[in-house]
């Protein structure tokens, strides 16, 4: 089964909201998890982004590119980027990959290529 | 509510500092006390961000009253990321002006250098969203920095509008013999000769090494009192007048509008209501200039220039001391250092000093409004504080 | 006899062309003179190198020992093929780097010392005697190890080495890095820096005295503070220096 980073929808206004929260940022009248998941598109536009220097010591990596895109559903994530040189506003696609490994455990999230 | 003042003042030189976690934070206020003239308080807050993750150490209030022997008075630890310092103030103003109790300390400490610089940097790191951030390697400095790219293209900020800052606040960090950086830079080393990109490399694109705090050790300390309780102790009346604190999303992607710093801008809006001042009426401010940009965006958000006119008030020299509204004269964050917990007191402590005309070289003349802005997070708990300085 | 032992004893250095000096404009505006440091004036390193010893942080201590044994063996024609270079801000000793050649082909980088600390002239002395390996020494690869971790990190983010784990380093036998060649061309343009010919007016400057360094590190107040530190783990050296010194003012 191929991967999934799920947007959370909740199920009294249909808001979407990306990470988890407990109560519904527009109608606030959530019961405990009354929310779907929904997987968020890998398709959008990078917004702004950065190549890190000084990294947490877990990272084997000399550097980091990481960014924010606005998804084509509007929702906007962090990620990792794998470009080489990238540009506000470029076309990129997300692949939901290792992006953190810490002794034993590994920690999936979205890297972003150009697309 | 009953009015507060502060009474008292205490820090420590900020830099490595190889002494007990406890004892930093006790010295700070052993010097806070001493210059009150006291001996004894009601309560006690410590602002701390990481002691029991960086120094293995936990219940440190505990620890610092039954130091400094101020027992049995109530103590208890502030942790709110690097706004636990403004949010120590705003528990001990909570206290005094609620009448419950006359006289508060309130420390603020880290030590931060107990630990590698990256390790540092991943401790920092942790306030950030541990799903939709911090397991992708972000770090302050990667916010700092991608927000500074939005700034950029929006505003037509510049990486010598950032140097300037640099320049301005470290160099004013040799006016504050407490200031962690007592190192002269100049924008000729940082930007301009052939060297200068060797000099200062990028942290975070297009952050550069001199755009960044150093990592600090470092503890300060405030007393607030009552008024009658001021009157009694005889020192220079001066007033917290007003406070303001206000949150923001977790996630930076989250802000419908990824430039604006809209906690900021609460939080500065209801301190200045409170005190019943405006923007204008500031003499002297401590922005929380953890990163070159902050300090740009947070004369706009609280009231200081339109927003996006910061860095045009900055190539005016209207920031540095004898502008119109000086920023950051001891040193700020980037000159004087930023251990987490007690950068907010620090604050307030370079506030007070000036307001009682203590500043010697650094002095903003006929200073009697002061404004302090403590930025948690990446600008999602903010804490601003108003001072005044009363005949 | 013992004019032939020491024959038998004291190495023969190869030929090493000399490292023709250089000066850079550091952030503080000052310049920084890059060059060779002499035999004779080794001793005038050696009692700057001593005081760290004694810092038992970032593997000050670690660094210092070892760099006061290799340049103290090199003075004393106890160490082949060493060559020496120091940083000077206006005279005053700013860092230390030294370095040996293996074989004509391959260099061997010892150690890097900065005593000023907040203007990355580690950086620029690493820089410079790499430079040394490969532009006037023609070495095609150079092999380092790190004691520190801020060491390693600057030197994989800004060299990026290769490793050469089946060869043990002569630092601690552990195992290498190489910085070859072609990874240090990659790096040259963001991290050499440096002009030459140095102004006579500075270059006499430096020529003239090593200085003492102005803000060198020093050690903590408490000499057990170090222990409780994650990555200064020496607290048995230290309980024992504590004993001492304690005895000592017992005896004062």
């Amino acid at each position: 089964m191929a991967r999934e980073i799920y947007a959370y929808k909740c199920r009294l206004c249909d808001t979407e909201h990306y990470p988890f929260r407990m109560v519904c940022k527009n109608c606030k009248q959530n019961d405990f998890f009354e929310f779907d998941t929904v997987p968020l598109p890998r398709d959008g536009k990078l917004l702004t982004y950065t190549r890190v220097y000084n990294l947490p010591p877990q990272y084997e990596v000399p550097t980091l590119g990481l960014g924010i895109v606005e998804l084509e559903n509007g929702m906007r994530m962090l990620g990792q980027l794998d470009i080489d040189e990238p540009k506000a506003g470029m076309a990129v696609k997300g692949s939901v990959e290792i992006v953190r490994e810490e002794t034993y455990d590994n920690y999936y999230g979205m890297v972003f290529r150009g697309a | 509510m009953r009015d507060v003042y502060v009474a008292g003042i205490g820090i420590t030189t900020f830099t490595r500092l190889e002494f007990a976690l406890s004892e930093i934070a006790s010295y700070a206020s052993m010097m806070a006390l001493k210059d009150a003239g006291i001996t004894e308080v009601d309560q006690v807050y410590v602002a701390n961000m990481g002691s029991p993750r960086v120094n293995h150490q936990t219940a440190l209030a505990s620890a610092v009253a039954d130091s400094l022997s101020l027992t049995p008075a109530g103590a208890a630890a502030i942790e709110n990321g690097p706004a636990s310092g403004g949010s120590a103030i705003k528990a001990g103003y909570q206290a005094v002006a609620s009448g419950m109790d006359d006289v508060v300390l309130v420390a603020g400490v880290e030590r931060m250098r107990e630990v590698n610089g990256l390790e540092a940097t991943d401790f920092v790191a942790t306030l950030t969203h541990p799903i939709a951030e911090y397991i992708y390697g972000v770090t302050l400095p990667a916010h700092a920095a991608m927000f500074t790219r939005l700034y950029m293209d929006k505003y037509g900020v510049t990486e010598r509008h950032l140097a300037m800052v640099g320049v301005k606040n470290q160099n004013a960090a040799l006016n504050n013999e407490w200031a962690h950086l007592q190192q002269e830079i100049s924008l000729e080393g940082i930007l301009d000769s052939p060297e200068a990109m060797t000099n200062n490399p990028y942290v975070a694109e297009p952050l550069r090494f001199f755009d960044a705090c150093p990592v600090s050790d470092g503890g300060a300390a405030i007393i607030l009192v009552s008024e009658e309780k001021a009157k009694e102790l005889g020192g220079p009346m001066i007033k917290l007048s007003g406070v303001g604190q206000a949150t923001d999303t977790h996630t930076v992607h989250e802000r419908e509008e990824p430039t604006d710093l809209l906690a900021v801008r609460k939080a500065a809006a209801d301190a200045f209501a409170m005190a019943g001042k405006t923007p204008e009426d500031v003499d002297v401010a401590e922005l929380h200039d953890a990163f070159t940009i902050l300090e740009i965006v947070e004369s706009e958000e609280v009231g200081f220039f339109p927003k996006g006119e910061g860095h045009i008030a900055l190539e005016k020299g209207e920031t540095a001391l004898g502008g119109k509204i000086p920023i950051n004269v001891g040193g700020g964050l980037k000159g004087r250092g930023h251990p987490v917990g007690a950068t907010g007191i620090a604050q307030a402590w370079e506030i007070v000093t000036q307001l009682r005309g203590d500043g010697e070289a650094r002095q903003v003349e006929d200073a009697e409004v002061g404004f302090t802005c403590n930025f948690g997070g990446f600008g999602n708990n903010v804490v601003c504080l108003v001072f005044e300085k009363e005949a | 006899m013992s004019v032939d032992l020491e024959k038998i004893l004291r190495p023969i250095d190869s030929e090493m062309a000399p490292y023709e000096p250089k000066y850079m404009l550091l952030a503080s505006g000052e310049a920084a003179v890059v060059r060779a440091v002499d035999r004779d004036e080794i001793p005038d390193l050696l009692k700057h190198v001593e005081p760290l010893l004694h810092v038992e942080r970032d593997y000050y201590d670690v660094v210092a020992s070892r760099v006061y044994a290799e340049l103290l063996s090199h003075y004393q024609y106890r160490f082949q093929d060493q060559y020496v270079l120091a940083v000077q801000v206006d005279g005053e000793l700013a860092a230390i780097v030294n370095g040996r050649q293996v074989t004509p082909n391959l260099g061997l980088s010892l150690h890097t010392l900065a005593l000023r600390r907040g203007l990355r002239i580690g950086a620029h002395a690493f820089a410079a005697k790499m430079e040394y390996h490969f532009d006037v020494l023609g070495h095609d690869e150079v092999l380092i190890v790190a004691e520190s971790p801020i060491g390693f990190r600057r030197w994989m983010i800004e060299y990026k080495l290769e490793k050469r784990f089946e060869i043990p380093h002569e630092l601690g036998g552990v195992p290498s890095w190489a910085l070859t060649r072609e990874l240090f061309d990659a790096a040259r343009s963001s991290l050499v820096v440096g002009r030459r010919p140095v102004p006579p007016e500075i270059l006499d400057k430096a020529m003239e005295a090593i200085l003492p360094p102005s803000d060198p590190p020093t050690p903590a107040l408490d000499p057990l503070s170090a222990t409780r530190s994650q990555y200064d783990p020496t607290a048995s050296a230290l309980m024992v220096q504590r004993w001492a010194m304690e005895e000592g003012l017992q005896d004062a």
